[in-house]
This record gives C-alpha cells, structure tokens and sequence, in this order.
C-alpha cells in the first residue's frame, strides 16, 4: 500500500469523530452556547500554547501554570477594577514572564528539581495572588473590560472576534518566534540539551527564556478569562495544568506535533475541543463539580492508549499464533 | 596554540569510590597539529576531551588557549572556539529538528542568537553545497528530520556542523567507534579531508592503534589518567602497531587489548 493511501485511511476514523462532534454540536447545544464555547476555547488556547512549550517544546515538566494562571487573573482583576483593562492585559504577561522565570532560575541556576522548581513557584504565588488581589475574588460586573470597550464597534459578535483575534496573534507571533535563531534554540534545548551546549548556546538561558514565554501566555489565559467571565478569582488557576495538558494530547490526535505549526495547531484545536467535550458534558446534565476529573480521566486515557492499544495488538498476534 | 598544565580530575574525592581519572597531565598543542589519542578502556581519554571541553572541571591544573586562561570557562563558552563529536551518534544532532535546522544552528556557533529568521534562502545554499560535498546525498533531504538518519549520516552530519564555522580546536572521542567498519571508515575519511582542507587543528582519540599511527602528525598514549607516551617526528613516522604493542607494554602495568589492533 502506497503512503498516500495508507495516510487517507488513517484519517477514516478522525474524520468520522470530527463529523459526529459536528452532529452533535448542531443537535446539542443552541447557537449562542456554541460561540461561547469557541470564546472560551479560544481563551484556554492561551493556556494551551503556553503548556506547550514547556512540555512539548522544552520538555521539561513545569508545575507553576496553576499558580501563574490565577496569577494572570489578579493581576488582570485588579487593574481592570481600577479602570485599566488593557494596561491589565499587559502587565498579566509581564507578571506571567516574571514567575516563569523564577522557576527557571529555581531549576538552572539553583539546580531545583524541576517538578519541586515549579511546586514552589506555584506555592508561593497562592499567597501573591491573595496580596495583589486583595480578596479571594473580585466581582468586575460594573468594571470596563477589553471586552466591553470594543463593545460599540463589535457589537454582538465582541467576546468571540476578540477573543479569536488575540489566539490568532500570539499564534502567529509564537510561530514566528519558534523559527527565529533565539527560537531554534530553544526548541534544540528541548530536543539535545548535550548538542546545544557543544553548539555554543548557553542552555540554562533557553530554558529560563522558555519559562518566562510560557507562563507569560498562562498568565495571559488567565487575565482573558478573569475580564470575559467578569470575575478576578484567586483560585481560578486550581487544575489549569492538566485542563491544558488535556488540551494538547486532544489536539494531537489530529495534529502530529511535529513541526511548530501543527503542534501550536494542536494546542488551539485541542483547547476548543476541551471546551465542547465540557459543554455536552454540562448539556448532558453532568455536574460542573465533575469537570476537573473529566479532564484527569482525559489525560490518563490519552497517556495509556498507547500502552493498552501495544498489549491488545500484542495479544491478538499471540492469539494468532496459538490458532496456527 | 592550546596548553594543558598539569591537568588532574578527581570523580568521587574523598570517599570510598574516589577515582583519578586524569593525573597531572600537561601538553602543548600547536596550530595545525593533528594529534592522536589511544589508551587501554578507562585510561582517562574521555576525560581529557571533556576537561578540555569544558564538560568537566579540572580539580587541579589549568588550561591555556592562545594564552589565555579558560580553566574556568563553561562549556557553552569555550563552544565558541571548540567543535567536538563524541562516540554516540546520537549526542551530536537535534533529532526532532531538520537537517537544515541542525546546520542553521551550528552556522551560528559563536555568534549571539538574535530574533532574526533562523534559516535564510542564502544559508539554504551554502548547507546544500556543503551537504553535495559529504557525498551521502544528504543535499535532497534539507527537510527530513535529523532523528530518521543513520548512525553513519548522523555523525557525518555532526562533522559538519562542528567544523561549519572552522574552530580553533576540533575534538573527536572514538567518533567512528560505534559505526559499523565500511561507514566508520568513510566518516574517517571525510574526517581527514576536512581537517586537512581546512588546517584544523585537532584532537582525535581512537581505539585503534593503526588509525592512531596512520592519521595526524603525534601521537599521546595514555595510561591510567598519565601522559605513557608523546611520539611525534621520525620515531613516528617508523612506529608499527607492533613495535607501539611492545612499548607499552614494556612502561605500562596493564595491556592494550588485541581489540586495539584491528
Ligand atoms: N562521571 C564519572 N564518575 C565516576 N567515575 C568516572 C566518571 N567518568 C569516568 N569515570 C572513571 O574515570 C576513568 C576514566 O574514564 P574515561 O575517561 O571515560 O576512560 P576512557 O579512556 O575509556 O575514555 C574510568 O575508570 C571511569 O570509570
Ligand atoms: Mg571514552
């Protein structure tokens, strides 16, 4: 069999889920549910991109997305109550970049472990995010957002073009970035840290640099969603890590993470996905409560199918063998 | 060019599994030198190249390059003016990154990574030029994933990239060890070509002693981390496998495995 053939044929069952998830879509849920499922897929992409390069692109396991998403939120609460929505959206990802980099200090220069490096990090800011706040939760139902002020120009269709706009722009700039000299780097620090330093780049650099990016777009995710659902929370950040780890191994069933442009593909399609996977849960009558252990069984099937799917071809073969 | 002063590494100090793996080792590389390195299994070689790479740090001793000192230097620094190819092919390449992406990477050894493109159309040129020159047909296959490579292609490549931007020092640790011999032995010429083409000064350690003989202009034994012998000139030039078998075995407590020889 040709490779063309072979690749058509392996797309039969992704295409027959993605058509279902559109059936389903259509009868499931009403129009204004749909867009604000994207809206918030689109949000969460944020999340998602930025997990990516940690995990994907650095490989190297980082714990302080929790911690820097609610991070994002305060920040992005404070300001906006303070009548500054879009000063906030910029001082979330300065925030963001600043944490990362304390644990990428905490792991290179230091020589924390990195899963500890990231715990700290995210431990710390519980107490941080408290301080800038200065409530657990801050209600922003009379505050401008970003939102709003596009609210006369954009009119109904503001949460989603905006939102949309803002996911294509850091994909755009990412994708770019990723394929700059400081990018190629970094994504070769990921792959052989020993070639890099044979290279002359300086390793713990990259990697300091990688943190700062992702938790800059975490936090990022976390000051959108603090203005789009109008609430500041403290604790928004609790099991962001494996919504988005979800979120990339979803998006990697249908794009091969590979080259950047698939695997930041990956992350977008996959965070939207999340989001409709969430919302028929809810449409089904499924309990919010629950959401957050969906997301944990996502990412253990998604991290075991390949084992289950190694010993159930394995034991056909052996079936086999025994028959003959 | 380089100078090694009284070089000793220390693993383990002061427990029960302290090891010297390099003892008081000194010597004075110049330009154009192409010295070579041979040891019995765990005579410190590795070691060596390491210290002077800057993977390891010397517990005693300095390292002098062009005169200045760069004991203390890290390894990515003195990465600026070393390229180096170890024995695992795998070591050297990014395996998720194109082979034009590797190269693009190496082109930059040196300088300071900007934010400007990674890989130009100009850059593209010059690697698939370079690449047509290793004869492994490489120049078709800019695209591919350095990770879908052979052994023998991936350590070709790795040559390329360590003398890309010619370094002043070039290090080379069993480099076709884990090939196997018609590969091990094309990557030693391509080797030699490039070396001799562009007059880079280096360093090869091999466990062959005919290769150590055959390639370069010295040769250093080594023996339980300590300089055995340093022969260069005329001894060399009459030196047989043989006659370097009965020598070290005359100076040295251990032998040189019949491995060696082949
Ligand atoms: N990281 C290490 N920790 C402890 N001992 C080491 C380490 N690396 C090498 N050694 C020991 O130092 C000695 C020299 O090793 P090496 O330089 O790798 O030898 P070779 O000449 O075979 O390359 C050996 O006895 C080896 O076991
Ligand atoms: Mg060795």
């Amino acid at each position: 069999m040709s490779t063309n053939s072979k690749k058509i044929i392996s797309w039969i069952p992704r295409a027959l889920v993605l058509a279902a998830a559109l059936v389903l879509i259509n009868t499931q849920l009403y129009q204004s549910q749909i867009i604000d499922t994207l809206e918030m897929g689109f949000v969460f992409s944020l999340l998602a991109m930025g997990i990516f390069i940690s995990f994907r692109i650095l490989d190297i396991p980082d714990l302080s997305v929790d911690g820097t998403f609610a991070l994002g939120a305060s920040v992005s609460a404070l300001l906006t109550y303070n009548g500054h929505p879009v000063l906030a959206i910029f001082a979330s990802l300065a925030a963001g970049a600043l944490a990362g980099g304390v644990t990428g200090v905490l792991i290179t220069k230091f020589k924390v472990q990195p899963i500890l490096g990231g715990i700290i990090t995210m431990t710390a800011l519980l107490s941080i995010n408290l301080l800038i706040l200065g409530a657990p939760s801050r209600s922003l139902w009379k505050n401008n957002t970003i939102f709003t002020l596009m609210q006369s120009v954009l009119k109904d269709y503001t949460d989603i073009i905006l939102s949309a706009a803002v996911m294509l722009l850091v994909f755009i700039i990412m994708f770019w970035f990723l394929k700059t000299q400081i990018g190629m780097s970094l994504r070769a620090t990921g792959d052989n840290e020993f070639m890099v330093r044979a290279s002359s780049i300086n390793s713990d650099t990259m990697k300091i640099i990688g943190f700062m990016i992702a938790n800059a777009l975490v936090s990022l995710a976390g000051a959108m969603n603090a203005q789009i659902t109008k609430t500041g929370d403290t604790n928004s950040g609790t099991g962001m890590l494996v919504v988005g780890l979800a979120s990339i191994i979803i998006g990697e069933i249908f794009f091969s993470r590979h080259t950047i442009f698939s695997g930041l593909a990956a992350a977008v399609f996959g965070a939207v996905s999340y989001r409709f996977i969430l919302a028929f849960a809810i449409s089904l009558g499924i309990d919010t409560k629950f959401t957050k252990l969906l997301s944990a069984v996502i990412v253990v099937i998604a991290i075991a199918l390949p084992v289950i799917k190694k010993s159930v071809s394995g034991g056909i073969k052996l079936l086999k063998e025994r028959g003959e | 060019m380089l100078k090694i002063e009284h070089a000793t590494v220390i693993f383990n100090a002061k427990t029960v599994n302290e090891k010297v793996a390099l003892k008081d080792f000194s010597c004075d590389i110049s330009d154009g030198d192409f010295i070579t390195v041979i040891g019995s299994n765990g005579a410190g070689k590795s070691t060596l190249m390491n210290a002077i790479s800057g993977s390891l740090m010397l517990d005693e001793g300095k390292i002098l390059l062009d005169g200045k000192d760069i004991t203390r230097f890290k390894e990515h620094k003195r990465a600026r003016f070393i390229g180096r190819l170890f024995q695992d092919p795998l070591k050297g390449t990014a395996p998720n990154m194109t082979i034009e992406e590797n190269l693009g990477l190496a082109y930059s050894r040196g300088k300071k990574r900007t934010l400007n493109i990674g890989i130009n159309k100009r850059d593209i040129n010059l690697f698939r030029e370079k690449l047509k020159a290793l004869g492994l047909g490489l120049e078709d296959r800019m695209k591919t994933p350095v990770g879908l490579l052979s052994g023998g292609q991936r350590q070709a490549l790795t040559l390329l990239m360590a003398t890309f931007v010619t370094p002043k020092l070039l290090l080379l640790d069993e480099h076709t060890a884990a090939l196997d011999p018609v590969t091990a032995k094309k990557v030693m010429e391509i080797t030699d070509d490039i070396v001799k083409k562009d007059k880079i000064t280096t360093l090869m350690i091999t466990h062959n002693i005919d290769g150590a003989l055959r390639y370069g202009n010295k040769t250093i034994v080594l023996s339980q981390g300590q300089k055995l012998m340093d022969i260069k000139g005329d001894e060399r030039k009459d030196m047989t496998v043989e006659g370097l078998m009965k020598l070290y075995s005359k100076t040295a407590s251990d032998s040189l495995s019949d491995k060696m020889i082949l």
